[in-house]
């Protein structure tokens, strides 16, 4: 038959130019009528992690670069050379894209510079949200445009039309077979970063501190930061990275860009922990705020001086500083008879006092600061013992202004102290004392001008410490220059009195707030210690006020056991402090947990509940991010309240025999280790390291 | 003879050195550059070979404005503007008003964009390009001394041989031809801001293009 060879040749030739792939140059972009396109050194696809679209849904795509062995292409930022991929879509009525979200990026030297970005194969997901028109039993094609660079040690632009065809079907889809690869993906994306970052920069150097606690520096085997911006350090510099037990800090050399650090700077933290089964990186992102005021750089001496006496000015009418203020200043008004000489004097000798203390904080803060911690102003409250001694003093000024303890009258001005003698060293140590009642509070204007200090040399620094000084004594000071004040006050009388013990109501108000703040550093254990020392000292003052009268002999054994108390209320300072610290725990979200013991464990397996344990530490970083990744998920506690888990969290952060013991029945030595048991005995399962959702849910459902 | 050391002394003197040392070491990490070149300060002279054998140096142009352009012109990013037409008209205008432009190419032998003079000379013509002269950087340390990492890496010195820009020639770091167009392009702006005798507006920006391709 004629028909046939014809026919042969026709088929044989539709055949082959089938077979023929289509020429592609690096610039043409390609007709697309499968889901992979690529050109020789990038395969890209477009790839979902369902199988279907549910209408109204907000679902994952990933674009897939399968790279050739020795080339890359690059994240965000590139680094000191190179260009990210980009997406032109193409999407049917209704659908949006979102940008794509970056996993977290490797180091890429190409002889003295550094990019930053992937090799071999990297997924990048971006988010899909599709319209809730969509017909059910229709299929969709999601196109878009790709373009990227990929560099071995030269560079080629590529380009490919990507394509992703999907039904639409109603309800919640299954997983599609490329599913693990885009969760793969998503798990490499930097999760936020639960610690506060802050910058610091020298013309040199860059230092990025990461706020902390607890790491364990062991535990750390290596932590790089990479800046979402160019400029702001050198990307091929290396990075010197120090632990300690305030957190980790970051030192690089700097970037090119002169205000690369005047403002915040984002980018992603990458750690490398040392966990039983080996190295696991973890990626956060971080924002580092530019460490004091941001308009340091712009401020002269002269306005940092001028802010610092206003804030000092302001600082006077503080509920701290206000009651000792006024105190004197009534004492001095009571002993109007004095020459304005010794009003004078006076004065003088409570700035100087005021000067001298300030003079001495500047030193700590400054030497403190020399010798590498990153504090500011305030730093005294960190501390949680001196929080505590600020309570007990400003605690017995209250007392002491509300009539309840009379010792140092010199010190408040009542008695007859100030009338016999000029008492001058007493005005000294009230300016000391004003400036210690000052240190919980601060003014407006005072963080402008500290911050600006912080960023100067010593010597300015000081200069600007003792300005607001200056500003604290000066109200102060100008009453006693000027002697004709007094005439326009009342004439002494019962309302000194009343005033004073109105005046110790902000006092104890202040107190209230240093308790405060020790409960927020040492957890209500230390709170309570502080104030059971607060009563003690009630206790002492009634013992040293209220036997005034009686005998000598009860007066000393009184006075002894005030002594006694103060002495015990003073050795609790340090037990509060280092009670334990439950620094601002998060509210545990997701499932609620009980503490393991071994005993919980076994009576729950006898009745064959099932169980999961989460042996943690809050060193541990892997543990965190699991927690925040995996076990803090809505679905995860659904999952286990649907089978009834019981969730038990063994802490180790202590370092408990009883954890360790559970931990080496698995053959472990460190922490995270997950574990689930199911009903019957012998019925258990042990999770990986690195956790995600899904493989906890789906350990969960199999019980 | 020398005299012994007294131990007070040896002991000063070890102190010394540790806390020399300790200081040293506290230092932080060093750049890897160590480029002495920063805009606002003046600009590292140097002297490199041209393409016609004489050595040119920097400091001969004191007095006129000096354009730096470092090349390679396998690079898509330099293709982009040299096919484009838009580095050569840049450099007809500037050198129409008296600036020096100078075309540096600091590819080591056997990597991309490394060409001898006479082919230099060749691509000059074919592309129509307009530099003063083109200086082979074979070695690198005129790239090195400026801190050159990308093709095209532009700088501007001005007349008293103050850098005031360094970085990209534009603010489309692509290799689409089309984003020539319409692009704000910093060294036009850098030249027109020193023939006026204003401040650069935007100083350094963050180079584009591909590495240069040192030894």
């Amino acid at each position: 038959m004629t028909v046939c060879p014809l026919a042969a040749a026709l088929l044989l030739g539709l055949l082959v130019n089938g077979l023929l792939p289509a020429s592609a140059s690096a610039a043409a972009p390609l007709r697309v009528d499968a889901s992979k396109r690529g050109t020789p050194r990038v395969t890209v696809s477009l790839i979902s992690d369902a199988v279907s679209i549910e209408p109204g849904s907000i679902f994952w795509v990933g674009l897939r670069q399968r790279i050739a062995s020795g080339w890359h292409t690059y994240w965000i930022n590139p680094g000191d050379s190179g260009e990210p991929p980009s997406i032109e879509w193409k999407l049917p009525e209704g659908f949006v894209a979102g940008a794509i979200v970056w996993p977290r990026p490797e180091h890429l030297p190409v002889g003295p510079f550094m990019s930053f970005g992937y090799e071999r194969e990297v997924v990048l997901p971006i988010q899909m949200t599709a319209p809730a028109s969509l017909a059910v039993g229709t299929g969709v094609t999601l196109r878009g445009h790709a373009s990227w660079l990929v560099c071995e040690k030269i560079c080629i632009p590529e380009e490919a039309d990507i394509a992703l065809s999907l039904p639409v079907a109603a309800g919640p889809p299954a997983p599609s077979t490329t599913a693990p690869a885009v969760e793969q993906a998503r798990r490499l994306v930097p999760t936020p970063s639960p610690w506060t970052a802050s910058l610091s920069a020298t013309p040199e150097t860059v230092s990025i501190r990461i706020a902390a606690p607890d790491l364990a520096a062991e535990q750390i085997a290596g932590a790089w930061f990479f800046p979402m911006r160019w400029g702001v350090i050198d990307h091929a510099a290396s990075q010197t990275v120090a632990v300690d037990r305030r957190g980790i800090t970051l030192r690089a050399a700097r970037g090119q860009l002169p205000q690369g650090t005047a403002s915040d700077v984002d980018g992603v933290l990458v750690i490398q922990e040392r966990l039983d089964q080996g190295l696991v990186t973890q990626a956060f992102t971080i924002r580092a705020t530019v460490a004091g005021a941001a308009t340091g750089s712009s401020l002269t001496l002269a306005g940092a001086i001028g802010l610092a006496i206003a804030g000092g000015l302001i600082l006077n009418l503080m509920p701290c500083v206000l009651p000792v203020l006024s105190i004197k200043a009534i004492a001095l008004l009571t002993h109007g008879q004095s020459s304005p000489s010794v009003v004078r004097r006076h004065g003088l000798a409570y700035t100087v006092g005021v000067l001298a203390s300030f003079g001495v904080l500047a030193v700590v803060l400054i030497g403190l600061r020399a010798g590498g911690a990153e504090i500011g102003w305030g730093f005294q409250l960190q501390a949680p013992l001196v929080v505590t001694a600020l309570a007990y003093v400003l605690f017995a000024l209250a007392l002491s202004l509300s009539g309840l303890l009379v010792i140092g009258a010199r010190l408040t001005g009542v008695g007859h102290g100030l009338a016999s003698r000029p008492g001058y060293s007493g005005t000294f140590f009230t300016g000391a004392l004003a400036t210690v009642a000052a240190t919980p509070c601060t003014a407006p204007f005072m963080g402008v001008a500290l911050g600006f200090a912080m960023t100067q040399p010593p010597l300015v620094a000081l200069i600007v410490f003792e300005a607001l000084g200056l500003g604290l004594a000066l109200p102060f000071l100008a009453l006693s220059l000027a002697p004709t004040w007094r005439h326009f006050l009342p004439k002494p009388g019962r309302w000194m009195e009343r005033l004073r013990q109105v005046l110790a109501l902000p006092l104890y108000g202040s107190v209230a707030w240093l308790v405060w703040v020790v409960s927020r550093q040492t957890g209500p254990e230390g709170a309570t210690l502080v104030l059971a020392g607060l009563a003690l000292i009630a206790l002492a003052a009634w013992l040293h006020h209220g036997t005034r009268a009686v005998s000598r002999r009860w007066r000393r054994a009184a006075v002894a056991l005030a002594l006694g108390c103060v002495g015990a209320a003073i050795a609790l300072g340090p037990m509060a402090a280092s009670s334990a610290s439950s620094a601002a725990a998060a509210p545990p979200r997701g499932a609620r947990w009980e503490p393991f013991t071994p005993e919980r464990l076994a009576e729950l397996r006898a009745r064959g509940t099932p169980v999961f344990i989460n042996a943690t530490a809050a060193w541990c970083i892997t543990c965190l991010v699991n927690e925040r990744v995996a076990l803090h998920s809505p679905a995860v506690a659904e999952a286990f309240a649907r089978k009834g888990v019981v969730y038990l969290k063994a802490d180790w952060t202590r370092k408990s025999p009883k954890i360790a013991a559970l931990l080496e029945s698995f053959g472990r030595s460190g922490v995270p280790l997950y574990v689930v048991y199911g009903k019957n005995a012998g019925d258990q399962q042990v999770l990986p390291q690195v956790l995600s959702e899904r493989t906890l849910i789906e350990a969960v459902d199999s019980l | 003879m020398r005299e012994t050391m007294s131990r007070r002394h040896f002991l000063t003197t070890t102190g010394i050195f540790i806390l020399v040392g300790q200081a040293a070491s506290t230092v932080g990490p060093s750049p890897s550059w160590g480029a002495a070149a920063k805009v606002g300060e003046p600009a590292p002279d140097f002297t490199a070979p041209s393409t016609k054998g004489t050595p040119v140096s920097l400091d001969a142009y004191k007095g006129k404005v000096v354009v730096l352009e470092w090349t390679n012109h396998e690079c898509p990013y330099v293709r982009k503007h040299y096919e484009s037409g838009n580095m050569q008209a840049l450099q007809r205008e500037a050198t129409g008003q008296g600036v020096i432009w100078l075309t540096l190419i600091s590819s080591a032998k056997g990597e991309q964009g490394f060409v001898s003079a006479a082919q230099a000379d060749e691509l000059t013509t074919t592309r129509k390009a307009a530099p003063t002269a083109v200086l082979l950087d074979e070695k690198g340390s005129v790239g090195h001394l400026y801190g050159a990492t990308n093709t095209p890496h532009m700088y501007v010195v001005d007349k008293t041989g103050m850098l005031v820009y360094a970085g990209a020639i534009d603010d489309r770091p692509t290799t689409r031809r089309s984003d020539v167009q319409g692009a704000n392009n910093y060294v036009r702006a850098a030249l027109d801001s020193v023939a006026t005798g204003q401040p650069v507006k935007t100083p350094v920006t963050r180079a584009y293009g591909c590495t240069v391709k040192y030894s």
